[in-house]
C-alpha cells in the first residue's frame, strides 16, 4: 500500500487506486503519517513552491520556434537530413531553376534541332549523300548545347540575378542544377533527333550508336568549354568563343585537306572518345569550382557610376 | 483537434497550429519539470524552446510505440541534459559532501529555492533523484510513465523516490528543522 502513496500525493493515481488508498488511510495512522511526508515533498517540489508553474505564452513560443527552425541548421545530424529529404530538396531546386530558365532558350534549341532533322529527312528523300545524318547531327547538337549553357549562365543584367544572389543555396550548387537541366534537355533533344533519323531510315546504314557517337563527344567538349568561359568572362564571350571554335571545326572537316596536320589535330579533338570526355568533365568541374569562388557579379556592384 | 498522436501527425505535415495546441496541452508540466531540473526560469524557458524546436523538426519520427507524453518528456530531458551539461560550473554537490550546514550561505540557498527548507534540500539532491522528484511531483506523471521516460524499471523509480525522501529527511534533521 505504501508504494501507492507517492503517486497518491502527486495526484497521478488512477481513480480506482485512489479510492482504495482513501479507504485504507481511514484505518491506518502509519500510512497517514507516511503520506504527509510525501505531501510535504510534493508541495516543496515545484520550482516556485505552492504555485503551478507558468510556462511561456503559447503564441510567443510557437513564433520563436518557427523562427529558429528557419534560421538554424539542425544540430547533431548531417546537413540536409535524411536522403529522402535531400532528394526532395534537390527536386525542389530543379523545379525552381526550371521556372527561371527563359522559355526562349529551350524552344530555340528544339527548333534548331527540328530544322536539322527536317533537312536530313528531305535530303534522304531526294537521294542525297549517304552520311548526311551523322554529319548534320554532329554539326548541330554541340553548338545548340553550348549556346544553351552559355545562355543560362546568368549575367548581372538577368532580372532574376538578385533573387538568385539572395538565396541561401550556394552558387555552385545552383550552377550544377542549371547545368543538369540544360545539358539534360539538350541530350534528350539530340537523342530524340538521332532516334527519329534512325527509325525513319534517313540515317542510311548508320545505326543509333554511330549517330550518337558522332555528336556526343563534341557536344560535351564544346559545352564544358563554353561554360568555363561563361563563368570567367560572361555569357556573351562564351557564345562567341563557342561559335568560333565550332566554325574552325566545321572548316577543318569540309575545307581543309584531310591529310594535312591541322585537320589531323582538330578532327580527333572533336569526336567521341575517352580523352575528350575526360577533358570535358575536367573543364566542367573547373567551371563549377570557379563559379563558387568568384564574388558574384563583381563587375556590377550595387552602386556604380552612371 | 483530436488526440496527441493526431496533433503530432499534423505537426509533421508542417501545421503550426497543431504545434501550438500540443504546447498548450503539455507546456505546464514540461515547463515545471524543466524549471525544477534547471533551477532557473530563463534557462528552463530556453530548454523548453529547444524541446519544442526538436518536436517541430522530428514529429515525423514519432512511431507511436511510446505515448506522446513520455515521448515529449524524453525529448525535454535530453535537451535539458544537452544544455545543462554545456553550462559552466560544478555539478550539484551530493548531500554527504555537506555535513556542516550552517548559517549564512545556507539561508541564501533557502531563499533562492523559494524559501522552504524542503525545497532547498530537494535542490541539493543528486541529479537522478531530482529527476524522479520532478517527473513525479512537478510534472505529475504516473510512475509507469516516469519509468518509461527514464528508461528504468518502475521498481527503480520507487526506490529512487524513497531514497530521495530519506535524503531530504536527513538533510532537514541535520538542520534541526522539523519536516
Amino acid at each position: 500500500m505504501n508504494e501507492l502513496l507517492p503517486a497518491y500525493a502527486a495526484g497521478s493515481l488512477p481513480a480506482a487506486d485512489r479510492a482504495r488508498v482513501d479507504a485504507h488511510l481511514l484505518g491506518c495512522p502509519r500510512c497517514r503519517a507516511d503520506l504527509s511526508t510525501w505531501q510535504a515533498l510534493a508541495a516543496a517540489a515545484p520550482p516556485v513552491p505552492g504555485a503551478a508553474p507558468r510556462a511561456p505564452e503559447a503564441g510567443r513560443m510557437v513564433r520563436e520556434v518557427l523562427a529558429r527552425s528557419t534560421l538554424e541548421e539542425p544540430v547533431g545530424r548531417p546537413r540536409g537530413g535524411t536522403p529522402t529529404r535531400r532528394l526532395r530538396h534537390l527536386a525542389g531546386l530543379l523545379g525552381a531553376e526550371a521556372r527561371l530558365i527563359r522559355l526562349a532558350v529551350p524552344i530555340a534549341s528544339a527548333l534548331v534541332m527540328a530544322v536539322g532533322v527536317a533537312v536530313v529527312l528531305v535530303q534522304a528523300d531526294l537521294g542525297g549523300p549517304e552520311r548526311i545524318a551523322d554529319v548534320a547531327l554532329a554539326l548541330i547538337a554541340p553548338i545548340v548545347a553550348a549556346a544553351g549553357v552559355s545562355g543560362t549562365y546568368r549575367s548581372a543584367r538577368d532580372p532574376v540575378a538578385e533573387l538568385v544572389a539572395a538565396t541561401p543555396t550556394s552558387e555552385r550548387l545552383l550552377l550544377l542544377v542549371r547545368l543538369a537541366l540544360v545539358v539534360g534537355y539538350d541530350l534528350v533533344l539530340a537523342l530524340a533527333a538521332s532516334a527519329v533519323l534512325t527509325v525513319s531510315g534517313a540515317a542510311g546504314t548508320a545505326d543509333l550508336n554511330t549517330l550518337v557517337s558522332a555528336w556526343l563527344g563534341p557536344m560535351m567538349l564544346l559545352t564544358a568549354l563554353s561554360l568555363l568561359v561563361a563563368v570567367r568572362f560572361g555569357p556573351d564571350v562564351a557564345l562567341g568563343v563557342a561559335a568560333g571554335l565550332w566554325a574552325v571545326r566545321v572548316l577543318a572537316v569540309s575545307v581543309l585537306t584531310a591529310d594535312a596536320w591541322p585537320a589531323r589535330v582538330i578532327v580527333p579533338a572533336w569526336s567521341t572518345n575517352a580523352p575528350v570526355l575526360a577533358l570535358s568533365a575536367a573543364l566542367a568541374i573547373a567551371a563549377v569550382l570557379l563559379a563558387g569562388r568568384s564574388e558574384p557579379h563583381r563587375d556590377h556592384r550595387a552602386t556604380h557610376p552612371l | 483537434m483530436g488526440s496527441d498522436t493526431e496533433l503530432l501527425r499534423s505537426i509533421a505535415a508542417g501545421d503550426a497550429t497543431a504545434l501550438r495546441l500540443l504546447y498548450e496541452r503539455h507546456s505546464g508540466a514540461l515547463f515545471g519539470y524543466l524549471h525544477r531540473l534547471a533551477g532557473d526560469r530563463m534557462v528552463a524557458e530556453e530548454i523548453l524552446q529547444d524541446t519544442m524546436l526538436a518536436v517541430w523538426r522530428s514529429a515525423g519520427s514519432f512511431e507511436g510505440r511510446a505515448r506522446v507524453t513520455t515521448w515529449l518528456f524524453g525529448i525535454a530531458r535530453r535537451q535539458a541534459h544537452n544544455r545543462l551539461r554545456l553550462r559552466a560550473g560544478p555539478p550539484p554537490a551530493e548531500m554527504s559532501d555537506r555535513p556542516d550546514v550552517s548559517t549564512g550561505p545556507e539561508e541564501l540557498a533557502i531563499a533562492a529555492a523559494g524559501g522552504t527548507p524542503v525545497a532547498a534540500a530537494i535542490d541539493r539532491l543528486p541529479g537522478h533523484h531530482r529527476d524522479v522528484i520532478a517527473l513525479v511531483f512537478v510534472a505529475g506523471l504516473p510512475l509507469a510513465d516516469v519509468a518509461e521516460v527514464l528508461g528504468i524499471p518502475v521498481g527503480t523509480v520507487k526506490s529512487r523516490l524513497f531514497h530521495a525522501r530519506a535524503a531530504v529527511a536527513a538533510a532537514l534533521a541535520a538542520q534541526e528543522v522539523p519536516e
